[in-house]
């Protein structure tokens, strides 16, 4: 007999992994496909949620045009993330810098640096306790299938995550920006010699990564009730290890392992308990590393 | 390194030996003269970070791994010094080196499948170790007293002689980081130190000259675990109280931005960067609330305006276009006129 | 209100420049460590905002005579390495005769090593770890013990005639043995624990453990978390439609918990030693202080902070103006039926262990109300 709580701690985690999911989708436009590490993308996300919130109390309008304005927030953040802490570290125009692609990487502890400051400045605006949202907002509301439950959150979050996925594929496939944020991602030195100009194809790639952070953002700040200044860290971990999972530059790849960590560390929680759902958790990363060493969707990349 | 043979005062014995003169006798005697237990308290945190910045600085300026979960290591030693000297009475000489091996031996247990991975795959590896670290303390209480911590420790005692004053806690810190580093010198500026800088430039070309690549590696890795481990054995018999929180996620990211701050494979540029993030935040208390502010923008300037770090050995950046660079060539065969 | 803040900090540097031009009065300093930044913030800010309110209150009654009495803040990040920093340098600073915090039992303990060999009374609002008053005669502590609420509201739970709970408890020292005594006292009158759960700190999704629990049906819930964690709990409860009862440890009670969590939270049962509504005068003048100033209702976090500034002055006017940390110290151990607004405190002279009465309370239509 199918054991009707199991199949619940199984939607539980899908729903878990769809939060990460929508978070990994921003993470692995800037991450894996410009290869850029942004420590200050949980912080665009936190911005996006607290952006939302204001929003919502003060004029109280329609969940989509809430998502709307996290999105344009999102791209004004991305956009300024880029010119304060990535843009310094590209001065150098001469081939040998290009080439070696070194100055942007420095970033890793510049977005650190701008996300410390970020937090601490939300901290000191807000405070460090969780914001209260109106309860007409929260997408908490149950729905029952049967003697399973899910809620309208659920919903929402896997419609945003389609959309997101499907608007980027597009967009990357499909539209000049996408061509020349896919050359700048395979070589900025070739992109540079045919002419495509990288500057703005990496701040169209901040803008879009940001613009779907911040939307993940307000969208689990009402799914989880939970908006704080701290609240991009621990789930952008968990985007991170999924992102790197799926194999960098595969946004779909990121999206499925994003599940798989949701579902595990909810069949954890089920079989042994709560507290050691993060160590299956990694210990299913690490697995999957030792047998996929690219990622289990990554394409086989040259080493260096 | 090979620096030009540098005459009178400046010459590296008399150099060593004027550090010598200040970490043993002039930096303590200033302190006592201000009478700063205060002040002995930061310098001692900033010896056991100095210990384990430069055993980071092992794997990750020296032999380019980027590691994400140093805190988890030095956690271990922490809990194993704190288990072996509360539970079975053992004297600080014992649980020192014990805390160090077994952060070393679990170190390279972890590091034997690991290794092979390359880039941000094995930097997230580490991370994930880490946290796995992290929460086997918190969790196992029956063995480690999981969110209780451990309480109790007793403080440094070296042959019937007790390190009761923070005086005698600096000097037994000061020594045994001087010693870590003296024996991580000489280790990165052997031959095997050159080895392990050959596998940081190209592994590959390392490899093809007949080094053991990969067993390098995991040497290295154990080797900055142990003394991880031993700074954790310091900081549980100083502090004499230890729980899971003080070996988190953002504790690995604390040390990692020391190390970077310095300058990636350079150790007096790593001394420089941890006094400079463990000094910075308490002498900016004045500023309030301001004060985490305060040192991120700090933190973002000096990588700004340094970006090599402030004595970078390696380029900051050139071990991080390493670590994620080759990520960027997913075209096979678009870096045929690279290499 | 960075203002405001501003405002606190120029006011404390006249406040300071002042006390030291009147050469007559002496300034006697307590330290308070506490969390300013990073993720415990507001509790920390809640603690300063309360002890503000106590050191007034204390002047206003009088204060000590012949004495200035400043309270120095200090900023621990909730992080045990700066708290040792902060413990050192309290303890170098002769001025300071007395120290309160930190807000973690892991921060307090820390510090509390130093404290304890360098001879410094300290007394913290919420460090409940068994183990903090026991590692020296220095360490104190104005918080309701739980092997005394845990056995409180396993009574009530018995009398509602339940007779199988889950607990639910967070992962930390305070969880541990909040959830221990709780299950330990429920069982000694006859009932059955179905399980306990631990989660770590900082999860926000209890489905699965919701799911987990309701597959053995337990009659209700004992929660041992804080009020976030809590609005999480009971909003996801409602959502999966487990029809077991709730009952809480006081550390639910905050009105954010309604706040956050709106209709979910009702029916919630939980004991508090702190009542905002409670119409005892000290009580209201706490409550009407803190909401004019801060424009907030305080919570059961400021309440013990209040209660602990209080306690500590009334120990430093016992010794007087010549009060040494020892002297203080041996006041503070004498501490008895202190009126606080935390119910009346004494400290049992052997283990230094507050003795606190706690209320019944439960939530309907969205507001918390005492249960006769």
């Amino acid at each position: 007999m199918l054991d009707i709580y199991f199949v619940q701690q199984i939607i539980n985690g899908l729903s878990i992994g769809l939060v990460y999911a929508l978070m990994a989708i921003g993470f692995t436009l800037i991450f894996g496909v410009l290869n850029v590490v942004n420590f200050a993308h949980g912080e665009v996300y936190t911005v996006g949620a607290f952006v939302g919130l204001l929003l919502i109390t003060w004029v109280a309008p329609p969940l989509l045009v809430v998502v709307l304005a996290a999105l344009a927030v999102g791209a004004v953040t991305g956009v300024g993330l880029e010119r304060i802490a990535f843009k310094p570290f590209r001065r150098f125009r001469d081939e040998a810098s290009l080439r070696s692609r070194a100055m942007r990487e420095a970033t890793l502890l510049s977005s650190l640096a701008a996300s410390i400051v970020a937090r601490e400045v939300m901290t000191l605006v807000f405070g460090a306790h969780m914001q209260t949202i109106p309860q007409a907002y929260l997408l908490q509301r149950p729905i029952a299938i049967g003697p399973l439950s899910i809620t309208n959150g659920d919903v929402v979050i896997f419609g945003a995550s389609l959309a997101m996925l499907a608007a980027l594929q597009f967009m990357l496939f499909r539209t000049r920006i996408g061509l020349s944020i896919r050359a700048v991602s395979n070589s900025p030195m070739g992109a540079r010699f045919v002419g495509i100009d990288t500057d703005r194809a990496i701040i169209a790639t901040f803008a879009i990564g940001s613009m779907l952070g911040a939307a993940a953002g307000i969208l689990v700040g009402l799914y989880d009730g939970t908006i704080t200044p701290q609240m991009g860290f621990a789930p952008g971990i968990k985007a991170f290890v999924a992102m790197v999972m799926g194999g960098l530059s595969s946004i779909p790849g990121a999206v499925i392992c994003a599940l798989i960590l949701g579902v595990a560390e909810s069949v954890t929680t089920d079989f042994l308990a709560s507290g050691w759902k993060d160590l299956v958790a990694y210990a299913f990363l690490i697995v999957t590393l030792v047998f996929f060493p690219q990622g289990i969707f990554g394409v086989g990349r040259e080493r260096a | 390194m090979n620096a030009p043979e540098r005459a009178g005062l400046l010459a590296p014995p008399v150099l060593k030996g004027l550090l010598a003169v200040i970490v043993f006798v002039v930096l303590p005697g200033t302190l006592l003269t201000i009478g700063g237990g205060y002040l002995f308290q930061i310098a001692t945190t900033a010896l056991i970070f100095v210990i384990l910045a430069a055993s980071l600085n092992l794997v990750t300026g020296t032999t380019g791994l980027l590691s994400l979960g140093h805190a988890g290591f030095y956690g271990i030693g922490a809990y194993t010094a704190a288990l072996l000297s509360t539970q079975l009475g053992l004297p600080f000489l014992v649980t020192l080196p014990l805390a160090g091996l077994s952060a070393g031996i679990i170190g390279v247990l972890v590091a034997l499948p690991t290794m092979r991975l390359v880039s941000i795959y094995f930097a997230v590896a580490t991370l994930g170790i880490g946290e796995m670290i992290y929460v086997t303390l918190l969790n196992w209480t029956d063995f480690t007293h999981g969110p209780m911590g451990i309480r109790g420790i007793p403080s440094i005692e070296l042959f019937g002689w007790r390190a009761s004053s923070s005086l005698d806690e600096y000097l037994v810190v000061a020594t045994t980081a001087v010693i870590s580093l003296w024996a991580l010198s000489r280790l990165t500026h052997s031959y095997y130190g050159n080895a392990l800088r050959a596998v940081r430039e190209d592994d590959q070309c390392a490899n093809a000259m007949g080094l053991n690549v990969v067993r390098l590696k995991i040497e290295a890795f154990g080797i900055s675990c142990f003394f991880a481990g031993i700074a954790g054995a310091l900081l549980a018999h100083t502090g004499k109280f230890i729980s899971p929180d003080q070996f988190r996620f953002s504790e690995s990211i604390n040390i990692l931005a020391m190390v970077v701050v310095g300058g990636l494979g350079s150790l007096p540029g790593t001394v420089i960067g941890v006094l400079l993030l463990i000094i910075l935040p308490e002498a900016l208390r004045g500023a309030g609330d301001f004060r985490m502010i305060a040192v991120g923008s700090i933190m973002f300037l000096s990588i700004l305006l340094l970006p090599k770090g402030l004595l970078g050995e390696a380029s900051a950046l050139d071990l991080l276009r390493r670590q994620f660079g080759e990520a960027w060539k997913s075209v096979p065969g678009s870096n045929v006129g690279w290499r | 209100m960075a203002l405001k803040r501003l405002g606190a900090i120029v006011a404390m540097a006249v406040a300071v420049v002042a006390g030291a031009a009147s050469a007559q009065t002496k300034q006697i300093v307590l330290g308070y460590e506490l969390p300013l930044s990073g993720d415990s913030a507001h509790y920390g800010e809640a603690f300063r905002n309360a002890a503000e309110i106590g050191l007034a209150d204390f002047k206003a009654a009088g204060g000590l005579p012949g004495a200035d009495i400043v309270i120095r803040y200090e900023d621990s990040k909730n992080d045990a390495r700066e708290a040792r920093n902060i413990a050192q340098m309290f303890a170098d600073d002769k001025s300071i005769i007395g120290v309160l915090g930190d807000f973690s039992s892991t921060v307090s303990m820390a510090a509390a090593e130093i404290y304890a060999k360098s001879g410094v009374p300290q007394l913290s609002q919420t460090a409940s770890h068994p183990d903090f008053v026991k590692i020296s005669k220095w360490q104190f502590r104005n918080i309701t013990t739980q092997s005394y609420e845990g056995p409180f509201n396993a009574e009530w739970m018995r009398e509602k005639g339940h007779t199988k709970v889950a607990v639910v408890a967070i992962q930390n020292d305070w969880g541990l043995s909040a959830a221990s005594s709780f299950a330990d006292a429920f069982k000694a009158k006859g009932g059955a624990i179905s399980s306990i759960e631990y989660f770590n700190p900082g999860t926000r999704d209890f489905r699965s453990i919701l799911t987990k629990i309701n597959r053995t049906k337990p009659d209700a819930i004992y929660l041992c978390m804080f009020y976030e964690e809590g609005a999480s709990f009971l909003q996801q409860r409602q959502q999966l439609n487990v029809a077991a009862a709730v009952f809480g440890a006081s550390s639910l009670y905050n009105d954010q918990l309604i706040a956050l969590a709106g209709p979910a939270v009702d029916g919630l049962m939980l004991s508090s030693n702190f009542v905002p509504t409670n119409p005892d005068p000290k009580v209201q003048a706490f409550v009407n202080a803190y909401n004019t100033k801060y424009g907030a209702i305080p919570n059961q976090f400021a309440a013990q902070a209040y209660d602990a500034v209080g306690i500590m002055l009334t120990a430093l006017k016992k010794t007087g103006v010549n009060a040494t940390r020892d002297s203080l110290r041996d006041a503070l151990a004498q501490t008895k039926d202190y009126p606080g607004i935390t119910g009346q405190t004494t400290f049992d002279p052997e283990t230094r262990e507050p003795v606190k009465t706690v209320v019944r309370m439960m939530v309907s239509n969205g507001k918390f109300s005492v249960v006769p």
